[in-house]
C-alpha cells in the first residue's frame, strides 16, 4: 500500500515538474489572467491526483492536462453564470426583500443551484417544470394540473419521473 | 431491482406533499414502513429528499413577491446549456444569452436615460475624459456623464444631459458660451467652472472668473423681454440652480476642487453619507445598495479616490466604524450600519 502510494506520488511529482510550467503558460494565454491561470492549473493537478487510475493510463500527459483544464474552465464559467444570473435577479428584487442574503447564503444557494441544475439536466420539459413549480415555488399538485391542463395524477407522474431522473443523474461520483 | 427501488421511493415522496391532508398522513406512515423494510430503500429516498430540501431552501424569503425568481433565473439559464444541443436547446441558449447580455444593458438603461445614450459626448461608468472642442474650450467629463454641443456663428451652447463636468472656456468675444441644464443656464465670461447635474437641481462651482446664472424660469421670462436678469457668481463660490430658485451662495476651497479633478477624487465637506455613496456608485461599474433613511443622518467629510471605489469604501469604513460594507460580488455591494442597542 505504501509502495503504491509513493509510486503515485512520484508520478504526480514528475508530472508536475515536467508540465506545470507549460500548463500555466497555456492557461495564461487562454484566460489572459495569471491569477486565474494559477488557480486552474492547481485544480487540474488536484483533480488528476484524486482520480489515480487516469494517472497510470496517461500516454499523452499534455493532452490529458489540457482536457482536464478545459473541463475545469467550463465548470468555473458555468458556476459564474449561475452566480451572475442569480445575483442579477436578486438585485432586481432587492428592494422587496426584508434583508439581503449574506455572502454565505449566496454561496450556499449557488452551490445548490449547480447541484440541482446537474440533476435536472436532460429531463423532459414537463416533468422539469412540474418539479420546479412544486418544490421551488411551492405550488400544489392541483394548481400545476390546471396550469398544464392535465389531471392531478399526471402531475404526480411528472414529479415521480423528475425525482427518478435526478436520482439517476446524481448517481456515481459526486 | 435498483431501478424499482428508486421508482418506489419517488412515488412515495411525491405522495408526501399531496394536496390532501389525509393522503399525506397515509403516505407518511406508509413511507416510514417502506424505508424500514430495507436499508436500500432509505438510501434511495435520502438522495431525492436531499435534493428537494436544497430546492426548497432556495425560497429564501417567502414574504417577497416572487421569492424563487433568482433561482428560476439561474436554472432557466442553465437549462439552455445542457449537453445535448438540439435546435430547441440552442434557441433557448440564445435567449438565455440574450438575457445575460441584456442585464448590463438593463442596468445601463436604468442609470442612463436615453438622452445619455444619444448625446454627442459621453463617458462610461468609471471613465474620465477630457476633450478640447473646436473653439479651444476644454471639457472634462466625469464618470457616466453626457453633453450635447450646439455651436453656431452666434453662440456656443453646451447642454449637460447627465453627470458632472469641468469646463475651461476659451475666450471668444463674438460668441458667448452657455451651459444649459433642465434647471437653468450658466453664461460664461471667460472662465473655468464645474457643473454637476443632479436629479433636482444643478450645482455650479466657480474656479476662476465669473458667470451669469439664470434659472430655467428666469430664462424663459427673459426671452420675452430680451433682458438679461440673473445672478453673477464669482470664483470660489458655489450655488445650486433649481428650476425656479437659486440657493444662497456658499464659499468653497478652490484648491481642493482643482485637486479633486486633477487626481480623480471626491472631496466632501460635511455631506450626508447617501450623497457620497451615490457619487461612488456613479463611478462604479456595479451597484452600491443601501437604505437611504438609515444612513441619512451620517455626515461625512473626506477626500476619496473615485478611480478606486473599493478603496474609497474601505476608507469610509475606517473612519465610520459603525458602517458595514459587504461585497457580494464585484458588481454588488451593500452598505448598512451595525447599530448597537442603546
Amino acid at each position: 500500500m505504501i509502495a503504491v502510494e509513493s509510486a503515485v506520488q512520484q508520478q504526480v511529482h514528475a508530472l508536475y515538474c515536467d508540465h506545470h510550467g507549460w500548463l500555466f503558460g497555456w492557461l495564461r494565454k487562454k484566460l489572459g489572467c495569471a491569477h486565474n491561470a494559477a488557480d486552474v492549473a492547481h485544480d487540474t493537478f488536484l483533480r488528476i491526483m484524486v482520480s489515480r487510475d487516469a494517472l497510470c493510463a496517461m500516454h499523452e500527459p499534455r493532452a490529458y492536462l489540457t482536457t482536464t483544464a478545459k473541463r475545469l474552465m467550463l465548470d468555473r464559467a458555468r458556476r459564474q453564470r449561475i452566480e451572475q444570473a442569480y445575483l442579477a435577479e436578486l438585485t432586481l428584487l432587492a428592494d422587496g426583500l426584508e434583508g439581503f442574503p449574506s455572502p454565505e447564503q449566496i454561496l450556499v444557494a449557488v452551490q445548490a443551484l449547480e447541484h440541482i441544475s446537474t440533476a435536472l439536466q436532460g429531463l423532459q420539459p414537463k416533468p422539469r417544470e412540474a418539479f420546479l413549480l412544486h418544490y421551488l415555488d411551492g405550488q400544489t399538485h392541483a394548481a400545476i394540473a390546471s396550469q398544464f391542463n392535465v389531471s392531478t395524477r399526471m402531475v404526480q407522474k411528472y414529479l415521480a419521473q423528475a425525482l427518478l431522473h435526478c436520482h439517476q443523474a446524481l448517481e456515481g461520483p459526486t | 431491482m435498483h431501478d424499482r427501488i428508486a421508482h418506489q421511493a419517488a412515488e412515495w415522496i411525491v405522495q408526501l406533499s399531496a394536496d390532501d391532508g389525509a393522503d399525506r398522513a397515509y403516505a407518511r406512515a406508509g413511507f416510514e414502513a417502506w424505508k424500514n423494510a430495507d436499508p436500500r430503500h432509505a438510501a434511495a429516498a435520502a438522495r431525492m429528499q436531499g435534493l428537494i430540501d436544497q430546492t426548497q431552501l432556495l425560497r429564501h424569503d417567502a414574504s417577497a413577491a416572487s421569492p424563487a425568481a433568482p433561482a428560476h433565473a439561474a436554472l432557466t439559464l442553465l437549462r439552455a446549456t445542457g449537453r445535448k444541443q438540439g435546435r430547441v436547446k440552442r434557441a433557448g441558449a440564445a435567449l438565455a444569452m440574450a438575457l445575460v447580455l441584456a442585464f448590463p444593458a438593463w442596468l445601463t438603461w436604468q442609470s442612463y436615460p436615453p438622452a445619455y445614450l444619444m448625446a454627442d459626448l459621453h463617458t462610461r461608468t468609471g471613465q474620465w475624459e477630457t476633450r478640447t472642442l473646436d473653439d479651444g474650450t476644454r471639457v472634462t467629463l466625469k464618470s457616466a456623464s453626457a453633453v450635447n454641443l450646439r455651436f453656431d456663428a452666434q453662440r456656443r451652447s453646451l447642454e449637460l444631459v447627465h453627470g458632472e463636468m469641468l469646463v475651461e472656456v476659451a475666450p471668444d468675444a463674438a460668441r458667448p458660451f452657455v451651459v444649459e441644464t433642465a434647471h437653468g443656464s450658466i453664461r460664461a465670461l471667460g472662465t473655468r467652472f464645474v457643473v454637476d447635474r443632479e436629479a433636482h437641481d444643478t450645482v455650479l462651482t466657480m474656479l476662476e472668473s465669473r458667470v451669469l446664472v439664470q434659472t430655467a424660469s428666469q430664462a424663459s421670462a427673459a426671452t420675452g423681454t430680451g433682458g438679461t436678469a440673473g445672478t453673477v457668481v464669482h470664483a470660489g463660490q458655489r450655488l445650486r440652480i433649481g428650476t425656479h430658485t437659486l440657493s444662497p451662495i456658499e464659499d468653497i476651497d478652490r484648491r481642493s476642487i482643482e485637486d479633486a479633478w486633477k487626481f480623480h477624487q471626491l472631496v466632501v465637506q460635511n455631506r450626508p453619507l447617501p450623497e457620497v455613496l451615490d457619487e461612488l456608485d456613479r463611478h462604479r461599474p456595479g451597484h452600491i445598495r443601501y437604505d437611504r433613511a438609515q444612513l441619512e443622518g451620517i455626515r461625512v467629510s473626506a477626500v476619496l479616490p473615485l478611480n478606486d471605489t473599493d478603496r474609497a469604501l474601505q476608507l469610509l469604513v475606517d473612519s465610520l466604524p459603525m458602517l458595514r460594507v459587504r461585497t457580494l460580488t464585484s458588481y454588488l455591494v451593500t452598505v448598512d450600519t451595525q447599530m448597537q442597542e442603546p
